[in-house]
């Protein structure tokens, strides 16, 4: 049905998918296995008439799909369920169907539409009432909105991007009933998971993706679990960075029983405990999704939890927002420094001041200390070879690289007790790279506790003393560095194998 | 600071006053000769520029407070509403204790119109805080709530009896904002706009505060990063801009018109929001764009009266403006320095 | 008594149609993402357009026609300004207000000699009585002895209705409004159907502008809308952006302003202007009791971006 071959992508210098080809035949459920950045979505959206290949074609039902916008890709017969939806939430389930369906003409006919909403959920189980507004429905059932839209459309291929992310167990094993029914009439799938488990059960061949090339292809049914993780994350692990093993101390950083629900209310985190000690680096590993984003939120004070206590070197920060943290020593490098660890449109100076601008030095009584703060930028600029102007450049003028080492400079330069670190060094060259890994370590060094959360499985290892895993908002493995099994991480990473670690593991009592 | 959005304003008031031209082309004038004429109207002589300035003061005040609100990321169309009961309250402290000495008198009733208006942009700031109605509606509905408070208030105590309109019976002399330069129309009034702009430069720049209203309007993540409360600088903000709205209206009633007419605060608010625009949120720009507002409206009689070309047309050149600039404004988003 | 109810009846009904007019255009943009703060300065370009118009051609029909095209050009201008430059939407649409007083007065003033503005005299529109329901006791001069603009405005907000509600491209209309990138997702194009959206809004805020010139006033005088567009807007909310709403909306705004003008004659012990305060107040108090849950458009105020995945 679908033949997509020698399909290439750069962008920049990344190269998202390096000469792919992937056969879908008739009746068949695909998966498309890999972790973050391995080209997946990259991939789909070229199928899907949302990016244009550099080089490659695309076969469809024997034509040629070429040049072509969704709108085409949708008239040819192939459905795209997104991660995020496209739906309006404040409609009902038959307006978002009739949406930009020009089958019924300039009339609306309601009636009709929810007859065939009816039937269309009665025919694959779908359990959609055409008149439930949509804003209210759970994001399983939202989904599947969007799965009728597809099917409505008479979508001969249907693609799943990361599906199961958002659904509570008892949604997924009905979602992949659905995805059956689809099969059994014809229909072919595209299922795009870091997911092993559920590659596994519904599945009839998978696709190893990583790093943009294809890394091996299966029949399910002849291949092991192994196997499949070993194609996911096999790689040169480098040698570890040099670093002076030492005993850790005391406990810095206690996360206790952390619960998080999103908006939507599905768990994120289900009752997280873990502790990170001076000294050490403890390195949390997981595909993005798995409740990473929560729990940097939380432990930086960017949200409250459900349930649950952080402690930053002794105190009890939990609700205590931002300030409370600061005050108790805590350090922050976020996932996305330009928009939150930044103010792009604000100097070098101003940005290495953002912390403690309210705070003697930089702050002499009512006014703001201009030369302290600039005094200060010089000094940070030196230590952290900041490559600007001069410290009244614009951040937004930057490299990645620098943009870092200012977050850098100035969240290590407070000396913090404890350092949360969220892919610190994504989007860097290897150069900024091992700067900041070399940082990290050397404020490990003076006795500070860092949790690393980074989704490149490289890092984790090459920086943290104790390795943790993240899957679905639990820690299913934590183990000490030296010894620890790339393929036992890849199977945690895909759901598959699940330690339920003692609390020597997640508390740090046993020697790095 | 940065020239280019600077820059873009230049060039939206000479794009405005081009697409004008061509108006008035279109009614029979020359342009050049009118625009002459506006200018003369204008800079053509010291009584000119004294009443050119003296219009410009309550804009360059309540101009600074939208725009300190602007760079929050707070749009406060209020202005009307703020400054009609910064006259009221002025009027009322000027009637009611008119024995005080000439220098307190007047600084006192300045100190109850600041007063008043930083509480009318207060409670907008409240039923947006609290209820989380957006505080463009909020200013906008109290500016016509504000405006008829005043009106009410002129039927009642505050009102002369007798007098063909709705106002206030004349100051005594003692409540009058004394002259900067005897023997002119000018009035201390500029000075206070002045002031106003540099401390508001000065607080922008140089204090946490006015830092932590800067990283707010910049990134709302990079805020919430940083610990900032938004509620808190919003309420800050807003009673900044009222109390400096309601600190013009205490001007133009004490300087200018020494006595409370009804509608004397009309369009001050849209035009506050404009002269903000033009000075790219800037304060000390608010002082050239302040000015230039000034000096068009004063020249406008003139042109009319010199060339026959309606002075509206000078509203067509501050609507026109406006538009250019939030036209490049929404191009350029995000380049420049906060 | 009685008669006098019935007047004031019959005046709410009648000061509430340009209301409704605007409100109707008003809606029209907002539920397709573009708040509509330029209401006030298209109504007033098109009651200066109607008036100019129907003294030139001595035809009311043609000085409809203008008040529109009128209200369609300043609706132009922030519907290009908003989608192709992404100016903010809302201060945008003050400055068209500003613009279209300054517009309006100028060209008033071009009209006249040396530069002074003419009073220009029109007839106004008469009512136009239903046959047999006109002549209902009660009902009858309220409801059915308007002048016809007055009928199209109520049949305008059925029509309305029916759009939103029924039509395909109501259908997409109040989807741009609330998630426009769906709408693209699906082969639609978001800017075309705001663009479409302003300026036909524009086009009813002109009809809105002729009522008062034309119906109410017959003349023009500056700034004659008097703030009626910033009320529209507050009908609109009220009315949680449906014209049935709005419709309510504008006939409590319209009563108020009917009553305000009758005070002294009914000697109420209120003085005209704590009425002529209520609406706005009402307004603020419904918004404040609305809260959050006031269901704005979701995807209002902000530019839609094609954003690349």
């Amino acid at each position: 049905m679908l033949r997509m071959t020698g399909i290439s992508k750069s962008f920049g210098s990344v190269r998202a998918n390096r000469d792919i080809e992937l056969v879908v035949p008739a009746q068949r459920i695909v998966g498309l296995l890999g972790e973050n950045g391995s080209g997946k979505t990259t991939l789909m959206n070229i199928l899907f008439g949302m990016v244009r290949p550099d080089a490659g074609r695309i076969e469809f039902d024997g034509r040629r799909l070429e040049g072509h916008t969704p709108r085409e890709a949708l008239a040819a017969g192939i459905g795209m369920i997104h991660q995020h939806f496209m739906l309006v939430p404040a409609m009902t389930v038959t307006e978002n169907v009739m949406l930009g369906w020009a089958e019924t003409g300039r009339w609306l006919h309601p009636v009709a539409v929810a007859a065939r909403i009816r039937e269309a959920s009665m025919a694959y189980g779908l359990d959609l009432a055409p008149g439930s507004v949509v804003g209210s429905l759970s994001l399983g059932a939202q989904q599947r909105v969007e799965i009728i839209k597809a099917i409505l459309r008479g979508a001969r291929l249907l693609v799943l991007d990361e599906p199961t992310s958002s659904l509570s167990p008892p949604e997924v094993s009905g979602l992949l009933d659905v995805l059956r029914r689809l099969r059994a009439e014809g229909r072919s799938v595209i299922f795009i998971s870091h997911k092993l488990g559920e590659i596994l059960d519904v599945c009839d061949e998978v696709v190893v993706l990583r790093d943009g090339e294809v890394t091996g292809r299966a029949e399910v049914a002849g291949v092991g679990r192994q196997d499949l993780a070993r194609m996911m994350v096999e790689r040169d692990v480098t040698a570890p960075l040099e670093r002076v093993i030492r005993q850790p101390g005391h406990e810095r950083l206690v996360v206790n029983e952390l619960t998080v629900r999103d908006a939507g209310g599905i768990m994120r985190l289900r009752g997280l405990s873990f502790s990170v000690r001076a000294g050490e680096v403890l390195a949390l590993a997981g595909v993005d999704g798995n409740g990473q984003a929560e729990l940097a939120d939380v432990i930086a004070g960017l949200a409250r939890p459900e349930s649950g206590h952080v402690f930053v070197d002794g105190a009890d920060v939990t609700w205590g927002g931002v300030a409370a943290r600061l005050a108790a020593g805590l350090g922050h490098v976020p996932a996305d420094r330009a928009t939150e660890g930044l103010v792009r449109e604000m100097t070098v100076a101003e940005n290495l001041a953002l912390r403690d601008f309210d705070r003697p030095p930089l702050r002499r009584g009512p006014w703001l200390d201009g030369s302290a703060i600039r005094a200060r930028a010089v000094e940070r600029m030196a230590e952290y070879d900041i490559r600007a102007g001069d410290d009244e450049s614009l951040v937004a003028t930057l490299s990645g690289g620098n943009q870092q080492k200012i977050v850098l400079a100035r969240e290590l330069g407070r000396r913090p007790t404890v350092l949360l670190a969220v892919q610190p060094t994504r989007g860097l060259d290897p150069g900024a790279t091992r700067f900041v890994i070399e940082r990290v370590l050397a404020l490990r060094e003076a006795g500070a506790a860092v949790l690393y959360i980074s989704t490149e499985l490289e890092e984790a290892l090459g920086v943290g003393d104790r390795i943790g895993v993240l899957h679905a908002g639990r820690l299913v493995g934590v183990m000490p560095r030296a010894g620890a099994d790339v393929t036992r991480i890849g199977l945690m990473m895909a759901g598959v194998l699940d330690e339920a670690p003692g609390a020597e593991a997640l508390y740090g009592t046993s020697p790095a | 600071m940065s020239a280019r959005p600077l820059a873009m304003s230049l060039l939206a008031v000479v794009l405005a006053f081009a697409a004008s031209a061509l108006l008035i082309a279109a009614a029979g004038k020359n342009p050049l000769v009118a625009y002459g004429a506006l200018l003369q109207g204008s800079l053509g002589s010291a009584d000119r520029i004294a009443v050119a300035l003296n219009k410009a003061t309550p804009y360059l005040l309540t101009g600074v407070g939208v725009a300190l609100c602007f760079r929050a990321r707070i749009i406060n169309i209020g202005g009307e509403g703020q400054i009609a009961l910064g006259g009221l309250a002025a009027t009322w402290v000027a009637l009611r204790f008119p024995q005080a000495p000439a220098v307190v008198l007047p600084a006192l009733a300045l100190g109850a119109g600041a007063l008043a208006g930083a509480l009318w942009a207060g409670l907008a700031a409240v039923i947006r805080l609290r209820r989380g109605v957006h505080e463009v509606l909020v200013t906008l509905l109290l500016n016509f709530v504000g405006v008829l408070i005043v009106s009410e208030a002129l039927q009642g105590d505050l009102g002369e009896l007798g007098a063909g309109f709705p106002q206030s019976p004349l100051f005594a002399r003692s409540a009058w904002l004394p002259r900067l330069i005897p023997n002119t129309d000018l009035h201390l009034g500029i000075v206070l706009a002045a002031a106003a702009v540099i401390v508001a430069h000065i607080v922008l720049w140089r204090t946490p505060f006015g830092f932590r209203v800067r990283i707010l309007g910049a990134s709302v993540p990079a805020a919430a990063y940083v610990g900032i409360s938004p509620a808190r600088t919003f309420l800050s903000v807003m009673l900044l801009a009222g109390g400096l709205a309601g600190a013009a209206g205490a001007v133009e009633v004490l300087g200018v018109h020494y006595r409370l007419i009804e509608g004397f605060a009309t369009g001050f608010g849209f035009n506050a929001v404009a002269i903000a625009l033009l000075a790219a949120l800037n304060p000390m720009a608010v002082l050239p764009a302040g000015l230039f507002f000034g000096f068009l409206e004063t020249g406008a009689l003139a042109m009319q009266r010199a060339v026959g070309v309606p002075s509206p047309l000078v509203a067509v050149i501050q609507g026109l403006t406006m538009v250019f600039v939030l036209s490049a404004m929404g191009l350029t988003a995000g380049r420049e320095r906060v | 008594m009685a008669d006098a109810l019935v007047e004031f009846l019959a005046a709410a009904v009648r000061i509430a149609t340009p209301l409704l007019f605007a409100a109707l255009g008003g809606i029209l943009s907002e539920r397709a993402g573009v708040f509509a703060v330029g209401l006030e300065g298209m109504m007033l370009a098109g009651a200066f357009a109607g008036v100019v118009a129907t003294y030139g051609t001595g035809m009311a029909a043609v000085g409809i026609l203008a008040s529109i095209a009128g209200g369609m050009m300043l609706a132009a201008v922030v519907a290009v300004a908003t989608t192709r430059f992404r100016a903010d939407q809302m201060v945008t649409g003050l400055a068209v207000n500003i613009l279209a007083i300054g517009l309006t007065s100028f060209l008033l003033r071009g009209l006249g000699a040396r530069g002074e503005a003419p009073t220009i005299r029109v007839t106004t529109l008469p009512p136009l009585a239903v046959p047999w329901l006109g002549d209902l006791p009660f009902v009858g001069p309220v409801l059915f002895r308007q002048p016809a603009l007055t009928y199209a405005a109520v049949a305008l907000t059925v029509v309305m209705f029916v759009f939103l509600v029924r039509t395909r491209p109501g259908l997409t209309l109040r989807a741009v409004g609330e998630n426009p990138t769906a709408v693209f997702a699906v082969g639609g194009d978001p800017v075309r159907v705001r663009v479409t959206a302003v300026v036909a809004g524009g086009a009813l805020a002109g009809l809105a502008g002729a009522v008062l010139s034309l119906q109410q006033v017959g003349t023009f005088t500056d700034g004659m809308t008097h703030g009626r567009g910033y009320l529209a807007l507050a009908a609109i909310i009220v009315g949680r952006w449906m014209p049935g709403g709005a419709l309510v909306g504008c006939l409590v705004f319209g009563a108020a302003d009917a009553l305000q003008l009758r005070v002294q004659a009914i000697r109420l012990p209120v003085s005209s202007y704590v009425i002529q305060m209520l609406p706005y107040i009402v307004s603020l108090a419904v918004l404040a009791g609305l809260g959050r849950s006031a269901r704005l458009p979701a995807a209002i105020g902000a530019p839609f971006v094609r954003e690349r995945r």
